[in-house]
């Protein structure tokens, strides 16, 4: 784990997000720490999306202040987005072009000048310098994501966003995107990840936000969590293995209903 | 740490690039977009004594033009939309506008393409020839009607969030166009034809076979030429007005 001693590099102030009339982001505010792996959870519908969606400056906030690196999103996007790596839900790659040109084509966008030796070991690192060639589209999920995580890193951004990064990988291919994330945050850059499962949530975060109907009803590191709530009847009411876990938190705090 | 800021021409030419791939790893599309104008333009040699070559020209040209407008640009927009290959691209230090303009430049090269193909193609089998001011007057011109055409294909991306959608109205559209294209001008029907020659079609069409022959410009061609560049403008501004980078509407 960090130390958690890093200044930040995320903030979100009171941020408010809506759907014409249907507010998905409710007075949100949280910070991300250098070095710091920030896990945002919540059932679907929740909200964390969107929260996502508004510090990438996919979606115009109602209001509320959001800095990346000490850049404003609203008022310095690009200095901002030059300081993010981005990993979004979908695959989002075009499926005609190769791992090759599409990691060219967004060193070109980033700037970054790319030799062919730094290519390989970029290849190499993904273990994928076999099927440079291939196609996006003709790629496993598991082999997707990783060009995806590559691609959102290629420009060594100091916060790094990932939308449910591992769902639909094998244990194998998750674990192996754990170690990746992990080597992000030893590298002293933040990680805002957005999950549904709290095993990876214990695993890799640091600290998570538990966020429900918009709200943020929750954060602390998940140690402490499980602590606090530890003797919540409603925590203990869900709880199947005799010890509470995260999950039986989670579930606790934001109901047993299922959210379509 | 230092925030480096891409050069624009340098994102805009990497992103060009990878556009200019994709559509060539698409040859189907591209070969489909070039095929029924050659087709026309080769079946209908018959109807050339009758009607003119600028008339079969101007018709093949035409319908060219509505097939990457339609069936090129407006598809793969809605395609890509659908994927979140805009929604990736945005989140980059890039100006949103350079992902469209670079699309918009692939249609431009596909629009020069056609126009050399059916030269080509027209002087070969035909044996119709323009002189020199024809032939640069009728480039220009199949660029402003091709801007009509995307403009028309922004619209319905902007109308339509869905992709499959898009991917039937649009060559539903097509087919119309084709149908209105060859037919209504045949037809006897004087209103019927004052429609169609006002209407999107007709307006390329008429400033195409105008263009071909610069001596025989006349105000009927200035009228079209100016419905043709308000067509081209209130498409591209409904066009631009109603499109959502995600099929999700946000």
């Amino acid at each position: 784990m960090s130390s958690q001693t890093g200044s930040s590099i995320l903030q979100v102030e009171s941020l408010n997000v809506f759907y014409e009339n249907f507010q998905a982001v409710k007075d949100v505010t949280f910070h991300v720490k250098e070095g710091e792996i920030f896990g945002l959870l919540g059932p679907n519908g929740a909200g964390k999306t969107s929260t996502l969606s508004a510090i990438e400056g996919l979606l115009k906030p109602h209001s509320g202040e959001i800095t990346v690196a000490g850049f404003s999103i609203r008022k310095q996007p690009m200095q901002a987005r030059a300081n993010m790596g981005v990993q979004l839900q979908s695959t989002s790659f075009q499926p005609e072009l190769t791992i090759t040109e599409i990691i060219k084509l967004y060193a070109g966008i980033y700037g970054i000048s790319l030799s062919n030796e730094r290519l390989n070991i970029i290849l190499q690192d993904i273990k994928l310098e076999g099927s440079a060639s291939k196609r996006f589209g003709q790629l496993s999920g598991g082999q997707q994501q990783r060009v995806s995580l590559v691609i959102s890193t290629i420009h060594d951004p100091v916060l790094v966003m990932l939308d449910e990064p591992t769902t639909g990988l094998d244990p194998q291919s998750r674990r192996q995107l754990w170690e990746r994330i992990e080597a992000i945050r030893e590298k002293g850059h933040g990680v805002l990840l957005t999950t549904h499962s709290m095993e990876e949530a214990e695993a890799v975060c640091d600290r998570i936000a538990i966020i429900d109907h918009g709200k943020i009803i929750a954060i602390d590191t998940p140690d402490t969590l499980v602590e606090l709530h530890r003797n919540d009847p409603n925590v203990i009411s869900v709880s199947r293995k005799g010890k509470i876990t995260l999950e039986d938190v989670f579930i606790g705090l934001t109901g047993k209903t299922v959210r379509s | 740490m230092e925030t480096i800021i891409p050069k624009s021409k340098d994102a805009f030419l990497s992103l060009l690039r990878a556009d200019l791939k994709t559509q060539w790893r698409n040859r189907r599309s591209v070969v489909m977009s070039l095929l029924v104008p050659l087709v026309i333009l080769i079946s209908w040699k018959g109807l050339i004594a009758t009607f003119g070559g600028a008339f079969v020209f101007s018709i093949s040209l035409t319908i060219g033009l509505a097939s990457i407008g339609l069936m090129g640009y407006a598809i793969s927009v809605a395609r890509d939309r659908d994927k979140g290959i805009f929604q990736r691209l945005r989140v980059t230090p890039m100006p949103a506008s350079f992902i469209m303009m670079s699309r918009l430049s692939v249609q431009l090269g596909m629009i020069a393409l056609l126009t050399i193909a059916v030269f080509i193609i027209g002087y070969q089998v035909d044996k119709i020839s323009l002189t020199p001011s024809g032939y640069i007057l009728t480039f220009i011109t199949a660029f402003l009607g091709g801007a009509l055409y995307l403009g028309f294909g922004q619209m319905i991306v902007g109308l339509i969030k869905n992709s499959e959608t898009v991917n039937s109205g649009t060559r539903l559209v097509y087919i119309a166009f084709i149908m209105l294209g060859m037919f209504g001008e045949l037809s006897s029907n004087i209103q019927f034809k004052t429609i169609i020659h006002w209407s999107p079609f007709g307006t390329v069409k008429t400033i195409l076979a105008a263009a071909m022959q610069p001596a025989a410009w006349n105000n009927d061609a200035t009228f079209a030429l100016l419905a043709t560049i308000g067509y081209a403008l209130i498409f591209s501004f409904l066009g631009i007005k109603w499109f959502r980078w995600n099929s999700a509407g946000s």
